[in-house]
């Protein structure tokens, strides 16, 4: 796999974006963000309200994100060009997502919205009308999915990466204090994890760092690339950034993305935790 | 670093720089807006490194040009980016029950 095959550029999206079968979509955490300007052409799609199951914590289901990609007028032949704000976490989220339902022809724009917006490049108001499709999700991939229990069973087998802030591996910090409902109850980090904040594999502009410097930041880490591996950060979008870099940028197979992450993990009981900044 | 350092660092708002608090409470806030002769520079995104020079967070500017971190007593890295190649970072110290101003010109 090669980064063209799973991301594009600017002037990529320049030249392409009124291609047939090509779709952009943007996904945010601050949809205000879209509603304030898009690259023109480009559906919306919002991290929470689209992407998660309104009353239990999970994601929508098949039924669910085969509706969603029908309204938005996605067919499954399309590509899809995901981008967004926040160095592209919700953009690399929403990748891993479709990815889990089976579409594979899904890309990421390097550098999201901040590296647009930095080149001055066009940004619309107008809200595409895309006719409905008759969208069809396959059933989720669980090899790129970890769940709680893998997680426990991987502590001193698998890669562990934590790719929060040195802060919230420590322990010294648990969650933003305005967002209670997504608070764990403890502080602190899975044993034997790794920390890896996801910014290490971002230049400033949001795009990612090469091949060669990306293979190093874990490897200095103490990463065995040899093993299987699980991301894992606070609700998951962070390390679907993380996900993206080994899986798709330096295509190591066997690599998960826990989203139920710190939030479920610091609130399990009997789980082992360590605290401080690790080795 | 606070608690809401970290809810932009964490991607749980990122907020926009236009809303600023007015009293800092038990925040370290550093709060403050970029202009270019004279006008708020309203697209482009506001750092907060450490003084290690390590990213913490980043926000995008508001419509006037504002940002806002709450951070934690000490010493720290503010760096601007906007359309056009334009960069600033200027050095700003921090403390729990103030807010400290930077007004970057770039």
């Amino acid at each position: 796999m090669s980064r063209s095959d799973v991301l594009v550029d600017a002037d990529w999206v320049e030249a392409h974006k009124g291609d047939p079968g090509v779709v952009l979509v943007e996904v945010d955490e601050d949809t205000s963000a879209y509603d304030k300007g898009h690259i023109r052409g480009a559906v919306k799609i919002d991290w929470k309200k689209d992407l998660q199951d309104p009353v239990r914590r999970d994601f929508v289901d098949r039924a669910g994100f085969e509706a969603l990609l029908s309204e938005r007028g996605i067919s499954n032949d399309d590509t899809v060009i995901l981008y967004g704000g926040n160095n592209n976490w919700f953009a690399a989220y929403a990748y891993w997502y479709f990815r889990l339902y089976g579409h594979h022809k899904v890309k990421l724009l390097d550098g999201g919205r901040k590296k647009w917006e930095l080149d001055s490049r066009e940004l619309v108001t107008d809200v595409p009308s895309r006719a409905a499709t008759n969208y069809q999700a396959k059933d989720q991939d669980t090899s790129i999915r970890a769940f709680r229990d893998e997680v426990v069973a991987a502590i001193g087998d698998k890669n562990l990466i934590d790719v929060r802030s040195p802060d919230e591996f420590a322990g010294r910090l648990l969650a933003p204090a305005h967002l209670p409902q997504e608070q764990a109850q403890r502080g602190g980090h899975v044993p034997t994890a790794k920390n890896v904040p996801w910014s290490k594999a971002a230049e400033e502009d949001g795009t990612f760092k090469s091949d060669d410097t990306l293979r190093a930041l874990y490897s200095d880490a103490g990463v065995d690339f040899g093993r299987d591996t699980i991301a894992y950060c606070r609700i998951g979008e962070r390390s679907a950034h993380t996900w993206f870099v080994f899986h798709e940028l330096l295509g190591h197979p066997n690599v998960k993305n826990y989203d139920g992450s710190w939030t479920e993990y610091g609130s399990l009981v009997g789980v082992p935790i360590e605290l401080g900044d690790g080795s | 670093m606070s608690d809401a350092a970290q809810a932009v660092a964490d991607g749980c708002g990122a907020p926009a720089g236009s809303s600023r608090v007015t009293e800092a409470g038990n925040q370290a806030v550093v709060q403050g807006t970029v202009t270019q002769d004279g006008s708020p520079v309203s697209t482009g995104y506001a750092r907060l490194l450490n003084s290690g020079g390590e990213f913490v967070a980043e926000v995008p500017l508001g419509a006037d040009g504002g940002f806002q971190f709450f951070a934690a007593s000490g010493d720290w890295k503010l760096r601007v980016l906007a359309p056009g190649g334009i960069t600033a970072e200027l050095d700003v110290t921090a403390a729990i029950g103030r807010i400290s101003r930077v007004e970057v010109i770039v």
